[in-house]
């Protein structure tokens, strides 16, 4: 398993057009994703899929949210270390 | 029977009623026994194989159009749809507990919509209609209930709604929806991007319309004066019939003048420049047919997060807008915020008068790390294009030295730093506070440039809060007192050389437009809907009769009076042939 905190950058959190290319990028890795949404002291509050658009949408990721990415399968470093680059370049909605 | 709305989407429109009640899903609990289940499975993989066909056809058929922001929309869909996730909850729901298919996607979508719709943040509001769509696009099949779409309007209509979702709009077929109106939305709604987007008259908001309207009611749609007549009198037809003719005729001639260049008919060059709010592409997209940027509102930045915007992330704004514009200046007002507004990011005390309170500069001062924030940000994307610096509600000159002087350490703290910003930068002030109009000739020996904020300076000239719907009557734009104001400050900056522009909605109306010409002044700023019809009057326009006008209107006692001869001054230069001047 692999995992890495990271915290939303971009303007409008990971909702409409942010969250797609989310998903999208997380379904092109085999590993099974998980997002977990943290509070300030770094607890997890929710987690879901990293592949699903619903999950992502529904646990309300908004611009300042810090996130744990964990992967567990023949790709999880790259799967997270991709997924959390994207993260922090900020979508283009900065 | 009339309504009355404001109007969101302008122009005029006249026909048939189509009155629109989507499909509305009544799912009751219920579950299946074991005989039932694999007959009901079957059935249900065959809905949601349908639901993704019909999806993917709409999505063909929008891609095809070249409406590839319409197909997104779809292929949101399509992607919520097919989620592991949801499918899998769904599933669970009805081979492990029972449920019967509809109402696993009943509860299952709900419980999703619940999390989504408790957020409050618009992006999600869009979110929850769409995973509403979704759902019901399936229990419509589930159902099998033929539903009635707004692509089978059969003649031109006037579409009557509830409410209207992305997916209505996006099969709509346009060329048959002569006006929209809806019980609920506003300005910045969905309905209300579309309408535009269409130049579809529109009218939304108006409660308990769909009471009184019935499928083939004959109706009028004014979108100009925001009014819905149910059953018109003949002779309101005739009138509206004429009203919507000049209408479309004065926008299609208007709209032709929005890529000429602004200068009279005696040769003078006006400059006309684009007030913008944000970075936005479609924003900067007038880039290509203005002359620069009048007012860069800088609040954008701070409505957005939780969080002060920091430097970095104000300098890449600045610096995107200074680098669109090249050249052509780009002036940044740089935080007008007070006590009426409240922004997530920052705590502000509650004030009796917020508008006479510790707002824009006075809130800079007092909170001079988010000031010099915004200023290092500023000056280090002054090397990437010609952006200026303009200071809001400067009252005095103490005001304006004070914030030059931390401008100056700014400036300071950089070359320590060594980062690089233009030494040159220019600096101006906003001329808001009449007090400032007064002293023009003391103020414009410090300053680089002013511009004219006409809201404001109306509402603390006249004494009135312009958001108070009560007070409009008071609320004189055309009031001589503004005009001789204006023309005070005009006569300091025309002596001084220095550029003076107007920013305010003033200067993107070409009547008022005619007399700041008059008073010498060379550049007026505006939102983008209102460059065409001012390069349609400068282009038309005689410096020397704009002069005529100003003065006659510096002589003029009531607003009535100024605004009633304005408005025949500028009707005869809108088509000058038809009127024989200056022929």
């Amino acid at each position: 398993m692999y995992a890495k905190k990271t915290t939303i950058i971009n303007r409008t959190g990971l909702h409409a057009r942010t969250a797609n290319e989310f998903v999208k990028a997380a379904k092109s890795f085999s590993s099974e994703i998980t997002v977990k949404k943290l509070d300030e002291r770094g607890e997890t509050v929710k987690s879901g899929s990293a592949k699903s658009v619903v999950h992502v949408v529904t646990m309300i990721l908004n611009k300042g949210t810090p996130v744990e990415l964990t992967a567990q399968g023949p790709d999880e470093r790259e799967a997270v270390e991709n997924l959390v680059s994207l993260i922090e370049e900020g979508f283009n909605d900065l | 029977m009339i309504f009355q709305a404001p109007p969101v989407s302008p122009g005029i429109a006249l026909g048939k009623a189509f009155v629109f009640i989507p499909f509305r899903p009544v799912i009751t609990e219920r579950f299946l026994t074991k005989e039932e289940l694999p007959r009901n499975l079957e059935h249900y993989r065959e809905v949601l194989d349908k639901a993704a066909g019909e999806l993917s056809l709409i999505i063909k058929g929008l891609g095809e159009s070249g409406e590839n922001e319409k197909a997104a929309i779809f292929e949101a869909h399509l992607e919520i749809l097919n989620d592991e996730e949801l499918g899998k909850d769904i599933l669970t729901l009805i081979t492990g507990q029972n449920f019967a298919p509809d109402y696993a996607v009943e509860t299952v979508y709900e419980k999703f919509i619940d999390m989504v719709s408790a957020a409050d943040d618009q992006y999600l509001m869009e979110r929850a209609a769409d995973f509403r769509d979704v759902k019901n696009r399936i229990l419509r099949l589930w159902l099998g209930v033929e539903h009635r779409n707004l692509s089978e309007i059969k003649e031109p209509s006037v579409v009557f709604a509830h409410e209207l979702f992305p997916s209505n709009t996006a099969v709509m077929d346009r060329t048959k929806v002569l006006g929209l109106v809806t019980e609920v939305g506003g300005l910045t709604c969905h309905s209300a991007i579309i309408a535009r987007s269409y130049g579809i008259p529109a009218l939304l908001g108006i409660s308990n319309v769909m009471d009184a309207i019935r499928d083939n009611d004959q109706v009028i749609l004014d979108a100009l004066e925001g009014r819905l007549i149910i059953g018109p009198a003949k002779g309101q037809i005739e009138e509206y019939e004429a009203r919507r003719r000049a209408f479309l005729q004065e926008a299609a001639e208007t709209e032709k003048f929005r890529g000429v260049k602004g200068v009279t008919r005696d040769g003078k060059t006006v400059e006309v420049c684009l007030n913008i709010g944000s970075t936005n592409d479609d924003e900067l997209e007038g880039a290509a047919w203005t002359d620069g940027v009048g007012l860069f509102r800088s609040e954008f930045l701070f409505m957005a997060g939780q969080d002060l915007p920091s430097e970095e992330r104000q300098f890449r704004a600045y610096k995107k807008a200074a680098e669109v514009f090249g050249s052509r200046q780009v002036i940044l007002r740089t935080l007008d915020i007070g006590g009426d507004k409240t922004l997530p990011c920052l705590e502000l005390p509650r004030e009796d008068n917020p508008f006479l309170g510790v707002r824009a500069l006075r809130l800079c001062f007092t909170r001079q790390d988010l000031f010099k924030t915004q200023l290092r940000a500023a000056l280090r994307a002054s090397v990437w294009g010609n952006l200026a610096i303009m200071l809001p509600m400067v009252g005095s000159l103490e005001d304006l030295r004070r914030a030059k002087a931390i401008i100056r350490e700014c400036r300071e703290e950089l070359d320590e730093q060594g980062l690089e910003y233009n030494p040159d930068i220019k600096v101006g002030i906003m001329i808001e506070i009449p007090a400032i109009a007064l002293i023009a000739d003391l103020i414009v020996e410090e300053v680089d440039f002013a511009s004219i904020g006409t809201n404001d300076l109306c509402q603390y000239l006249l004494a009135v809060d312009r958001q108070n719907p009560e007070l409009n009557e008071y609320y004189q734009s055309f009031h001589p007192a503004m005009f001789r104001l204006i023309y005070v400050a005009s006569q300091a900056f025309l002596k001084a050389g220095k550029p003076l522009s107007v920013c305010g909605e003033m200067g993107g109306d070409p009547r008022a437009a005619m007399v700041f010409l008059g008073l010498g002044i060379r550049k007026l700023s505006m939102s983008a809907s209102s460059v065409a019809g001012i390069k349609r009057m400068v282009t038309r326009l005689d410096l020397k009769d704009a002069e005529g006008i100003a003065n006659r209107v510096l002589s003029l006692a009531t607003a009535a009076e100024v605004e009633s001869y304005l408005q025949e001054e500028e009707k005869k230069r809108r088509n000058p042939e038809d009127q024989g001047v200056h022929s």
